[in-house]
């Protein structure tokens, strides 16, 4: 027999229920700490990221613009240049725009472990 | 007691009671964040397959929350809270495109005497943490699957909704769309999953007709 929707919503969220109760020691504390970082920036002002973004996050914004504005795009995704502009851009994308070398050097090394 | 006196202890008072409303307010995000923080890391993990992700994203939204929300009241909190969440894991998607864009112009092609290593690409048993292998029961593991195949709207519905317990209007903030709309993506999640699900069923015959 089918089951009501309510049935089926109430096993689904024991089942998800029980997977949080098994969460390790490990994860919980690492909740802990982002938990009490968290609390830290109670009456901190809001950041204003766009003071303090380094330059070479700006010059490197510029270069891989040009570079997704001419990479070949995979069928299977479509998102706008506009899009990826407004990503790039981002203030969380600062980070991995600086660390573009060490990105492309954990593709290469996954590559060569992947045929190794 | 004399004028002075009587100010220093007007001024004293008046930072005590602020130090204790800040004090109060820390407390109750801090309950507000313990009893909410497994249950969004669990939502986050689905979402983006990565728990040390989801641990990013949850912590993320945990700062954001406090840094720009914590005035507001408590019973504003959950859904404020998940639409953040939902945010960064629509960001970290559309992030993981973009990186993938951009490492086109990087990344070396194999070469083709090294196409496919069937032992490399096995899973590997040992590498499974026992917590992780008990968390993983099959059932849960069936249903995130599928919550995994959903459309994203469908699957946010659907976790806030049957996860987190938010109710239409809490769900409709933290989607940032309409009721109607929550209501819609949730019912065909729930249709969706329970059809895809029937078959895992225990004495369950196999799908059954609609």
């Amino acid at each position: 027999m089918k089951r009501s929707d309510e049935d089926f919503g109430r096993q689904a969220k024991e089942a998800f229920d029980a997977s949080v109760d098994k969460l390790d020691a490990a994860t919980l504390s690492k909740l802990n700490r982002g938990r009490q970082a968290a609390l830290a920036e109670l009456g901190k002002p809001a950041a204003q990221w766009s003071r303090w973004m380094p330059a070479t996050g700006v010059a490197a914004a510029a270069l891989v613009a040009v570079m997704v504005l001419q990479a070949p795009a995979p069928v299977d995704e479509v998102p706008t240049s506009v899009t990826d502009m407004e990503i790039l851009l981002g203030e969380d994308s600062i980070e991995m725009l600086e660390e573009l070398e060490f990105y492309s050097w954990i593709d290469t090394v996954e590559l060569e472990g992947d045929v190794g | 007691m004399d004028v002075g006196t009587a100010d220093f202890a007007v001024s004293c008072t008046g930072t005590l009671e602020t130090g204790t409303r800040a004090l109060q307010k820390e407390q109750q995000l801090n309950r507000f964040l313990a009893e909410v923080e497994r249950r969004a890391l669990r939502i986050a993990e689905i979402a983006v397959r990565d728990r040390d992700e989801a641990l990013d994203l949850v912590q993320d939204a945990m700062i954001k929350l406090a840094r720009n929300y914590s005035e507001r009241g408590r019973d504003e909190w959950t859904p404020l809270f998940y639409r953040i969440l939902q945010n960064g894991v629509r960001d970290w998607h559309r992030r993981q495109a973009v990186r993938n864009r951009v490492m086109v112009w990087f990344r070396k092609k194999p070469t083709e005497d090294n196409d496919y290593d069937a032992i490399a690409a096995a899973p590997d048993p040992a590498g499974r943490a026992p917590d992780e292998e008990l968390a993983n029961s099959e059932a849960m593991q069936s249903l995130e699957e599928a919550i995994r195949d959903l459309p994203a709207r469908q699957r946010e519905a659907f976790m806030l909704r049957t996860f987190e317990g938010l109710d239409v209007a809490g769900t409709a903030i933290a989607m940032g769309c309409s009721q109607g709309s929550v209501k819609t993506h949730y019912s065909r999640a729930v249709h969706t999953l329970r059809d895809r699900l029937e078959e895992h069923r225990p004495g369950s015959s196999g799908p059954v007709e609609g």
